[in-house]
């Protein structure tokens, strides 16, 4: 049975995908240090734009209240280790399941509502968490935040830590690596094809038989779950957390990131990620204002494509 | 539980937007088997009947049964799943999907886990042989690998009907299939809905009096959200208010 | 007209900083009601026409395009106005005592003045025929484009409308409030709770969700800290939406 030829670019873009793991498998080791730092971190977003982009990517739901899961990622992490004492993976354990809680709760209020609320609501939703979370500093140290010291991993006999930038780059891989595969099987699955066939036309997905918010949820708290499993990594990668992991920064970046590689294509949003970091980081070391530049770039890729520059470039190849 | 052998019934189904009364107490029943056809002028209320069948509207009174089983309050994925399925007047289909995506969609509905996140879409076996078969039905097989919105538009009117087959209804609802489309494909279309109506009932709106008078059994003629007149072709063809009706509507 | 600007909080704030220059110009704080609606007329409307236009029917690409051009505007204030909140000093440093309690002239001008250009809003909406022609494609575009009217030309003047009305209250705000370039971002979540609590359309709605809401913020700001204050109307706002996802009032 020969299958079609959208098939066959998303195949593509995962081999695209496994080289590029394979590639910052060897960078590793071959990379200077400050160059690694700055990979582990655009490893870290990468996953919170994968996570994102099944959210709207996948189901067209343009949430502005992601960095509600981020920050509640990283503080799960940090108040585990710091009030529970418990050890990296553990703490990790509890970023997911502090994004599954809020997700659940903020999807079950938004997801039900039309589009311009649910982006309103979500909004509002990353609002409360940035104010109290800057409001509460006995809690959460405000924008000043909180800092940890991580125990060691103990492997059997040995003990590693993340102190060594070496064990944490890998650690980090690792997390992406599964998460990229678990999450490109879900779309290539029977539900993720639901997930596509409500980005396409919802109404008549119901008419098929579906019960679309059930759909819609799922999808949402899929996304909530993997943005707080980047916060947890980011918040141990920096040994630190803070009120500004609430900030809009973390809600509006992985729309841009999932933009720029396509919607929907999870892997392409790492395309996104890479620019806007390389971006980020020079850039803003030599104008102050870049953000101007970065709004430029919105209205750009907007008007370029909505399904990105590599959707973009894609559908010129395939007409 | 169902003394009549009616597959859908609806009684006295009103329904009201504001001053604005689209419906006006439709009692009328198909039985299971049957080719229905529904005809009237524009803004006769065809298609709000089947938006208030389907689940999508609450009549504003009335009650719609479904062997039996009243479906009035259900949602429009209960509905469906109880085996009724619609076509739409515009089409309304996945862009972006292909032909054999769109109907796998509906086919994966009835599976017994179609929300199943591990396995790959591609390896349903079960799915994928019903999906063909869909395909091989309305004669879309050979362009099962393309992209919906590449498809003519005729052959996005069949699309359409595909995907209302899929979840395998047992009674289906067809609104103007073809409208809009050339007469060569439109005989394309009443092939496929002849071949269909062997096996399952049918209610389908028409805007033309040919299609109507050639498929269906029975004719029910809504005028002003009201029933005008119902029968067989030929007594349709031969009433008079009917024809005062289509005055000029006539094709 | 359904978008959702996530640059009208920066609009207000481009208004405030607009009319610091104006005193800073003319010495008269007055002119800028003048000058400031005239500068955002002339940047607005290109930019309804070239850059958001493109994106109808695209809610989410239009609300991610204005929330661009909120950082544009934010950056180029920051650039040319610097970070550091300054203050316009009072245009009407006088103040009315009245039942022991002292009340700032300027506020009550404010007041006033608020009360006029709404009035005037009301009036063009609801008593001229251009109203009439804006009220017809915000409840349905379509339909109002099939009767001639020229929908584009709407959208237009909506929006300017819109940012001109917003960069006012800028102006208005200005002296009360210090002038700071991320002064927009307070604004603009609490503008939407409003709006959608009384109800998208709803002149009187607006109004009433608007006093009622402030004067809540402000009563639970003298017991819990402003900030928590805020957080709470939010909640508020959630829970709302919880029980009523189509808003409290409707047109």
């Amino acid at each position: 049975m020969e299958f079609e030829k959208v098939g066959e670019k998303r195949t593509t873009l995962h081999y695209f995908a496994i080289t590029f793991l394979l590639l910052l498998v060897v960078m590793g080791i071959l990379l200077p240090k400050g160059a690694r730092s700055l990979v582990t971190h655009m490893m870290i977003f990468s996953i919170l734009a994968m996570g994102y982009d099944v959210c709207f990517g996948l189901t067209n739901q343009c949430s502005l209240g992601h960095s509600v899961f981020f920050g509640a990622g990283a503080y799960g992490a940090i108040f585990s280790i710091l009030h529970l004492k418990v050890g990296i993976l553990p703490s990790i354990f509890f970023s997911m399941g502090a994004g599954l809680l809020l997700s659940l709760v903020v999807g079950l209020i938004s997801v039900r509502l039309s589009e311009a609320y649910f982006v309103i609501i979500t909004a509002i939703f990353f609002a409360v968490f940035h104010l109290l979370a800057m409001d509460m500093t006995w809690l959460t140290g405000g924008d000043d935040g909180l800092s940890i010291k991580l125990p060691s991993i103990s492997l059997g006999p040995e003990t590693i830590s993340l102190y060594n930038p070496l064990v944490n780059y890998y650690f980090v891989l690792i997390f992406l690596a599964v998460s990229y595969l678990i999450l490109n099987r879900i779309a290539r699955s029977p539900i993720g094809k639901i997930f596509v066939s409500i980005r396409e036309n919802e109404k008549r997905v119901q008419f098929l038989g579906y019960n679309v918010f059930r759909y819609k949820l799922i999808a949402f708290i899929i996304s909530g779950l993997f943005s707080a499993l980047s916060g947890g990594l980011y918040a141990l990668t920096l040994r630190y957390g803070s009120a500004d992991f609430f900030s809009f920064h973390w809600s509006i970046m992985p729309v841009v990131w999932c933009l720029i590689g396509g919607l929907g294509t999870l892997a392409g949003s790492w395309i996104g990620v890479v620019i806007m970091s390389l971006f980020q980081y020079y850039v803003s070391a030599w104008w102050t204002y870049y953000l101007i530049l970065f709004g430029i770039i919105i209205l750009l890729i907007l008007r370029i494509s909505r399904k990105g520059i590599l959707g973009y470039v894609i559908s010129r190849r395939l007409t | 539980m169902n003394s009549d052998d009616s597959l859908l019934k609806t009684v006295s189904v009103t329904m009201r937007f504001g001053g604005l009364t689209a419906l006006d107490d439709v009692t009328y029943s198909v039985k299971k088997g049957e080719v229905r056809g529904i005809i009237g002028p524009n803004g006769a209320g065809k298609t709000t009947l089947f938006n208030v069948i389907t689940g999508e509207l609450k009549p504003t009174s009335g009650k719609i049964f479904l062997r039996g089983e009243e479906i009035t309050h259900l949602t429009p994925h209960i509905i469906c799943q109880k085996g009724l399925s619609r076509t739409f007047q515009l089409t309304f289909i996945f862009p972006e999907m292909t032909v054999y995506d769109s109907i796998w969609v509906g086919v994966n509905s009835r599976a017994r886990r179609p929300w199943n996140p591990i396995i790959l879409a591609h390896h349903t076996a079960d799915l994928s042989q019903k999906t063909q078969e869909i395909c091989q039905l309305v004669g879309l097989e050979e362009k099962m690998n393309e992209l919906a919105s590449n498809l003519s538009f005729g052959d996005q009117k069949i699309l359409e009907i595909a995907m209302a087959l899929s979840t395998e209804p047992s009674l289906l609802l067809l609104d103007e299939p073809t409208q809009g489309v050339s007469p060569k494909e439109t005989d394309n279309i009443l092939k496929v809905i002849e071949k269909l109506s062997k096996n399952m009932t049918v209610i389908l709106i028409e805007h033309s009096m040919d299609v109507v008078l050639r498929l269906c059994h029975t004719i029910t003629v809504l005028n002003e959200g009201r029933v005008a007149a119902e029968g067989s072709p030929d007594q349709i063809s031969k009433n008079e208010e009917v024809q005062r009706v289509y005055l000029g509507e006539i094709s | 007209m359904g978008i959702v600007n996530m640059a009208h909080g920066d609009i207000y704030m481009a208004g405030a900083v607009l009319s610091f220059y104006v005193v800073g110009m003319f010495g008269n704080f007055w002119l800028s009601l003048i000058f400031v609606p005239a500068i955002v007329i002339l940047v607005s409307a290109p930019v309804e026409r070239f850059v958001l236009r493109p994106y109808e029917g695209h809610h989410s690409s239009t609300m991610i395009a204005t929330v661009g051009i909120s950082f544009i505007i934010q950056q180029i204030a920051l650039g040319t106005y610097g970070g550091i909140p300054k203050k316009i000093t009072n245009p009407w440093p006088v103040s009315f005592n009245f039942l022991g309690v002292d009340y700032p002239g300027y506020r009550l001008l404010v007041a006033c003045i608020s009360v006029l250009i709404l009035a005037g809003l009301w009036l063009f909406l609801y008593k001229t025929s251009y109203g009439i022609l804006v009220r017809a494609s915000m409840q349905d575009r379509e339909m109002a484009a099939a009767m001639g009217i020229d929908v584009n030309k709407v959208l237009i003047t909506t929006f300017v409308m819109g940012s001109v009305l917003a960069a006012v209250g800028g102006v208005l705000a200005a002296p009360i409030n210090q002038v700071f370039y991320l002064m927009g971002d307070n604004v603009i979540l609490l503008s939407f709770i409003v709006v959608i609590i009384g109800g998208l359309g709803s002149l009187k709605g607006t109004l009433i969700a608007a006093l009622s809401l402030c004067s809540l913020e402000g009563v639970m700001a003298s017991v819990l800290s402003p900030t928590k204050a805020r957080a709470a109307i939010f909640v508020i706002m959630i829970m709302i939406l919880i029980r009523r996802p189509q808003g409290l009032f409707r047109d």
